[in-house]
């Protein structure tokens, strides 16, 4: 490649004694990555085009045929599937905008110049992400199971009867687990491009009289557009491939049915019902959506700096 | 949740933990295919070992009191090592870690697995035919044992355990409110709404929403057929007139409100055992330890009563029950039904198992059921003869009961569709139907044969 790209013999050979060095670097990263990435892929992709075939009463065991697309047409024929990424959507529409809305509120606060320390409520809020997915959805599932948790006694005694686990509230009891985890880490993101704006422009607009909620709506919030826009990308992302928390309620509540998200669909299709080639299909089909995401995510960034790297083109 | 030996109950934060790091396992074995847990499969290719090298199996399972039977049976034998891991109950992601293994080709020598989901794991190739190593082996088992573990003619398991539907009731509570125990399914109504008239709180029984194997006890005590086959194919009728009654009968009990519904075994149904809040418990005779290592705080409270009927004739399903099987890629047949046979059809064996304390089986070998009689501490149902009502109940259950080829798929569907069932949204019988269908296409899918 970089070998294609220089037109001149002089050029070419430091180039590369350049390539040796960054082949040498880059080997240990290529290996893993066609190791634990590029070969799983390939194997689920395989898998897909298969399907588990017996006859009579199906104890002389079975054997694997191909089958080409079947996989996936029975896939997306499943409304399982299909109401996976439904569910999938809500979730997005309820925790997105409430999650972000709230770590750039707070990045927002703590920014300002009224904040007191900062760094206490800074480290305050991004703790629960330290805490992995999967003690996280533990602890909330405790709090959320009646006889047993606090929270739900407490609201009862106050006349207030609910329970989080019951269908009607199993979305918000789910986006409220990863609002918890997540708000903290998009935060800090907020944060530290807020902290990267120019502290004369702020000035500027404090000493032409505008007022904080003003510096924070017209100066300080289109300068971190693009933190902005990755995060929301990113989060979306994020929330195709839930699985953890939804998968931990699955087992406490039947109100969250083993297909709930297209990840648990793989799953339950994998484990529960012994069809292999269908949960790789559904995988491979999830991995595409999220890959034609990633696409978005990487044209935005692109779009974003694109100025240095066009000039960085003309000149290769 | 029927298995022989679900996890205790009280501990279900270890439960769902292990579901947990099952589910983890599971998911990353998903992606790599390549098996998480153990290495598999023994190095020995002896068949039978010696004093002075002996074979090593691997064994995996979840029954209470299997690593007192493991550990007895390491200190008894010289030939034969068994390194035993305890995995979550099938339910629980015990399955899935199993058929992971088999797709990855690490399976255990040896593993348990309940009746309902013998015939899938036959289906699936997982597992040897054991019929030319148990043909003396089998004379000790129950008719009833050994019909559930007889598919197409072959023996493919050992079984442990051949336990009958019982009713767990708190006899403080009923004798407070001077209600009967009920011997009918109609008393049974009765005595759930007495119950709720004198304690409004309280509820007789549970719904389980997360595991339809009370559900098919319940239907096979009625005298339903689910599965069944005829001339090479599969006959599935998930809705015939005994099913629809003991549908019809228990979505009355949840309408009114008279039953709970809740996930088995969870934080939730236990803290309501606790809290009397639930007076009772529809199930098999593997739960008389579990209720009991559940609720050690109400000791003596509790009594086991036989199941209600719909006639007055003593009838029952079986619900839950163990057995051994082997590994489809293990060398070591010999050493595996050893060890098998051992820890179901030797006193020893089901000594050990049952001094654990945790552990109630009701033994396949009827051989055995004064040793597991002898061994379990009844101070809890108030030194009732339990042994007593389980013997009476195993002798009724109906004979005739097939599992079916995909229990996975079966059972699955109609879990997901109890998910509404609590507020409403659903009725038993959709369940029903989306098990029916469900279990239909799976079939024709793996091209399995299926009875007009």
């Amino acid at each position: 490649m970089t070998q294609l790209l220089s037109p001149t013999r002089g050029r070419r050979a430091g180039v590369r004694g350049r390539g040796g060095a960054a082949t040498l670097l880059l080997a240990p990263f290529f290996l893993l990555f066609a190791a634990v990435i590029v070969a799983p892929v390939g194997y689920a992709v395989y898998l897909s085009l298969f399907t588990e075939h017996t006859s009579g009463l199906g104890f002389g065991g079975a054997q694997q045929v191909f089958s080409g697309l079947g996989n996936y047409t029975r896939v997306l024929g499943d409304s399982a599937f299909r109401d996976g990424f439904l569910i999938t959507a809500g979730y997005c529409a309820l925790y997105i905008p409430l999650m972000l809305g709230s770590s750039l509120g707070l990045a927002l606060l703590i920014d300002s110049t009224l904040a007191r320390a900062r760094r206490f409520f800074q480290l305050a809020l991004f703790l629960p992400h330290a805490v992995p997915g999967l003690v996280a959805a533990l602890v909330w599932m405790y709090l959320y199971t009646p006889g047993i948790s606090p929270v739900v006694s407490t609201l009862g005694s106050a006349g207030i009867h609910v329970d989080f686990l019951s269908s009607t509230y199993t979305l918000p009891s789910i986006v409220n687990i990863a609002v918890w985890e997540w708000t903290g880490y998009n935060l800090v993101i907020f944060y530290a491009a807020l902290q990267a704006i120019p502290r004369e422009l702020l000035e500027a607009a404090t000493i032409d009289g505008a007022s904080g909620a003003r510096t924070a709506w017209s100066i300080k919030l289109p300068l971190i557009r693009p933190s902005l826009v990755m995060t929301t990308l990113f989060t979306v992302i994020g929330s195709l491939q839930l699985f953890t928390e939804p998968m931990i309620l699955h087992g406490s509540s039947s109100s969250v049915i083993s297909t709930w998200t297209p990840n648990m669909y793989a799953y339950s299709a994998a484990f529960d019902r012994n069809d292999y080639g269908l949960a790789a299909a559904a995988s491979v089909l999830l991995a595409l959506v999220a890959a034609a995401l990633s696409f978005v995510v990487t044209r935005f960034g692109a779009a974003r700096s694109s100025t240095p790297k066009r000039s960085g083109e003309a000149t290769a | 949740m029927s298995h022989a030996s679900a996890p205790a109950p009280i501990h279900v934060r270890a439960r769902v933990g292990r579901k947990a790091t099952a589910v983890a396992c599971a998911v990353v074995s998903l992606a790599l295919l390549s098996a998480c847990g153990s290495s598999g499969s023994s190095s020995a290719k002896a068949s039978s070992g010696t004093a002075a090298k002996p074979v090593n199996i691997t064994f995996w399972g979840w029954a209470r009191g299997t690593q007192q039977v493991v550990d007895a049976f390491n200190a008894s034998h010289k030939d034969v090592h068994v390194t035993f891991e305890q995995i979550p109950s099938g339910n629980a992601g015990g399955y899935a870690k199993i058929s992971n293994a088999v797709k990855a080709g690490n399976e255990p020598d040896v593993f348990n697995v309940e009746y309902q989901m013998l015939p899938s794991f036959v289906s699936q190739g997982a597992v040897q035919d054991l019929t030319s190593s148990v043909t003396d082996l089998k004379s000790k088992f129950s008719p009833a044992a050994v019909a559930l573990t007889t598919l197409a003619g072959k023996n493919w398991a050992i079984p442990l355990d051949n336990d009958a539907q019982v009713f767990y009731y708190r006899k403080d509570l009923f004798t407070k409110y001077k209600i009967a125990v009920p011997t009918t399914w109609d008393q049974f109504r009765t005595a759930a709404q007495q119950l709720k008239k004198a304690d409004p709180a309280t509820r007789i029984a549970t719904f389980f929403s997360d595991d339809p194997s009370t559900l098919e006890a319940m239907s096979w005590q009625a005298g339903a057929q689910w599965f069944g086959t005829t001339n090479d194919a599969w006959k599935v009728n998930l809705q015939d007139p005994a099913t629809e009654k003991v549908s019809a009968y228990w979505q009355g009990l949840v309408k009114d409100d008279l039953v709970r519904v809740q996930t088995s075994f969870s934080q939730e149904w236990t803290a309501s055992l606790q809290k009397g809040q639930t007076a009772g418990y529809v199930g098999a005779a593997w739960g008389a330890g579990a209720v009991k290592s559940a609720l050690p705080d109400e000791s003596g409270d509790w009594a086991v009563a036989p199941i209600p009927t719909w006639d007055g004739t003593p009838a029952s399903g079986g619900l839950g029950g163990s057995t051994f099987v082997v590994g489809k890629d293990s060398k070591n047949l010999k050493a595996d039904v050893e060890f098998s046979a051992w820890a179901t059809t030797t006193a020893a064996g089901m000594k050990a198992r049952i001094s654990s304390g945790i552990s109630s089986v009701f033994p396949a070998d009827p051989a055995l059921v004064p040793v597991a009689k002898q061994g379990f501490d009844t101070a809890f149902y108030g030194g009732q003869d339990i042994f007593s009502v389980f013997a009476a109940g195993a002798a009724t259950i109906k004979p005739g009961w097939t599992w079916g080829p995909s229990m996975g798929v079966t059972n699955t569907a109609m879990k997901d569709s109890f998910s509404k069932l609590a507020t409403g949204g659903s009725t038993i019988d959709q369940a029903l139907q989306a098990g029916q269908s469900a279990t239909l296409s799976d079939l024709k899918t793996r091209g399995v044969q299926v009875a007009k």
